[in-house]
């Protein structure tokens, strides 16, 4: 088994709308990291993506795009994933089996436009949405909502810490240029935005935009020849628990991030306390809080006041979301997540840059399914 | 838009076709004693096949719930949705509504007990009220 390396990373345009193509963000996004890793489409022989609901291209269109010789190796990863991350895993395990050299991994997300959530359910229903939607109960803010309310009924978190992260997430998008929201919140500001779904505010969610991300894995022995300095991919893992059901789990307080922590600190001599930034997932304020608690960078019930004590900001104890998380960085779904600690652990990221960071968590997912992957600077 | 409503599979019909006669139907495993719910052709605990449905009492306690704001198909907001956990097994869930509780009013730990609800000629709803203990 080889030693594998991020070699490049980069996004395509990111706006709350774009006009343009999945297609065209994606080869953007696809350009950029290429060139970044001071490699050509000639190199790549391997693709990876999770097209989501369908809602993105396949690692064919890519290859066309590209204009790639030929492919070695590809997956298009559909289903309940742990989003953006997944395909950068996969790719990573596949240059370190040899089953290609040098891959793409990418996330392109654009927004659906015909509908708002929950309104794509009407007449009859079947699966398990059977059993969900005749209650009101269709839309995934809904499901983690109700997991965020056991776990603030269990450990005492309030609606203040949740504040505290949309707060802290949006402190450091205001120092990443390419963040679509960079104009710094209050408490209160946060009390008089929107509800959603109790106990999630407007400003608990994700932001949708258009845009995508790219990464390029190649073997560490190669990325060391190229211009920017490899990042190395220490393990990666996906997990989940013994009911993967978002109703008949067994303990809401804990999401698939439990298993997953317990497979990716069983991987490696590295420990929690070794981790100098945090790119957690965070589709909703909840959902990083029980990332942070999971993964123990603090303790379980800990983690609203982790993130009120200012723990997570970009100077505390872990800077977590540096690019502003998907709330206010955009909802890429992860890639942004990946993207953004491959440029920390390079020193790459200004104002916003976690001095001295070597090693590095990015996470995926949130309740039922949950990704998770340990990068480091290469000495 | 009226309220979505289900489309019952071979795996499913059996629960809407329970509640039809007021009886609300959680499969069970003959060979492990485990409920199962959602309904599937296997067993989760023991991987056992000899799965039947059997009546359970409709009694259960609110686990967690959510007062929701945003416009979903048939309902008017703010309305609430609740995990119920049956009295039968720990972790055995429904997802539903509660009658007669103003959204704002739902916590976690309140007693429950099933209504058959009617809201079209063929499907029968297991909403659920407060329980006097």
């Amino acid at each position: 088994m080889r030693d594998v390396a991020i070699a490049g990373a980069g996004y395509s345009e990111i706006a709350r709308a774009v006009d343009r193509s999945v297609g065209s963000l994606t080869l953007e996004a696809c350009r950029n990291a290429l060139s970044d890793a001071g490699l050509t489409s000639k190199d790549v022989d391997g693709i990876a993506t999770y097209p989501g609901g369908h809602d993105s291209v396949s690692s064919f269109y890519v290859a066309e795009g590209l204009g790639l010789p030929k492919l070695n190796w590809f997956e298009d990863l559909f289903g309940w994933m742990p989003a953006g991350i997944t395909p950068v895993i996969a790719a990573a395990e596949a240059v370190r089996a040899g089953h290609c050299e040098t891959a793409i991994a990418f996330r392109t997300v654009k927004r659906n436009r015909t509908r708002p959530p929950g309104q794509g359910f009407g007449g009859r229903v079947g699966g398990d949405a059977q059993f969900r939607a005749p209650f009101g109960d269709v839309m995934t803010s809904q499901w983690l909502a109700m997991w965020a309310r056991r776990h603030m009924h269990d450990f005492g978190t309030t609606e203040e810490h949740l504040g505290h992260i949309a707060i802290t997430f949006r402190e450091h998008a205001s120092m990443n240029p390419v963040a679509p929201l960079r104009d710094n919140i209050t408490i209160d500001d946060y009390f008089a935005s929107k509800i959603i779904t109790t106990p999630f505010r407007i400003l608990d969610c994700d932001f949708p935009v258009d845009g995508g991300g790219a990464v390029v894995i190649t073997t560490e022995e190669r990325a060391r020849d190229l211009p920017k300095s490899p990042v190395k991919y220490v393990a990666g893992v996906f997990a989940s628990g013994p009911r993967p059901d978002w109703e008949q789990w067994d303990d809401l307080t804990h999401m698939a991030s439990k298993y997953a922590a317990e497979a990716l600190w069983r991987r490696t001599d590295i420990t929690p306390q070794d981790v100098d930034v945090a790119e957690v997932y965070d589709g909703f304020s909840w959902t990083a809080l029980c990332w942070m608690e999971d993964m123990g960078f603090c303790a379980k019930g800990d983690g609203g006041p982790f993130f009120a004590r200012g723990d997570a900001r970009v100077g505390g104890k872990l800077p977590t979301n540096t690019h502003g998380g998907s709330m206010s960085g955009g909802r890429l779904h992860a890639i942004s997540h990946v993207i953004e600690c491959v440029q920390q652990l390079r020193g790459e990221c200004g104002a916003r840059q976690v001095h001295g960071a070597k090693t590095g968590v990015v996470t995926a997912g949130g309740g039922i399914m949950a990704g998770a992957a340990l990068l480091s600077r290469s000495e | 838009m009226d309220r979505p409503l289900p489309q019952p599979d071979q795996d499913t019909e059996f629960f809407w076709e329970g509640l039809r006669r007021r009886e609300l139907l959680i499969q069970h495993c003959d060979e492990c004693g485990h409920w199962i719910h959602y309904p599937k052709p296997a067993c989760p605990r023991c991987g056992g096949t000899r799965v039947k449905p059997k009546a359970v009492s409709g009694r259960g306690v609110v686990h967690t719930y959510t007062v929701t704001h945003n416009a979903v198909p048939g309902f008017e907001p703010p309305f609430a949705v609740v995990l119920v956990d049956l009295e039968e097994q720990k972790g055995l869930r429904l997802v539903s509504n509660l009658i007669g509780v103003p959204p704002g009013d739902v916590a976690i730990g309140t007693p429950v007990e099933v209504v058959f609800t009617d809201v079209a000629p063929d499907v029968v709803l297991p909403l659920f009220k407060v329980r006097e203990t």
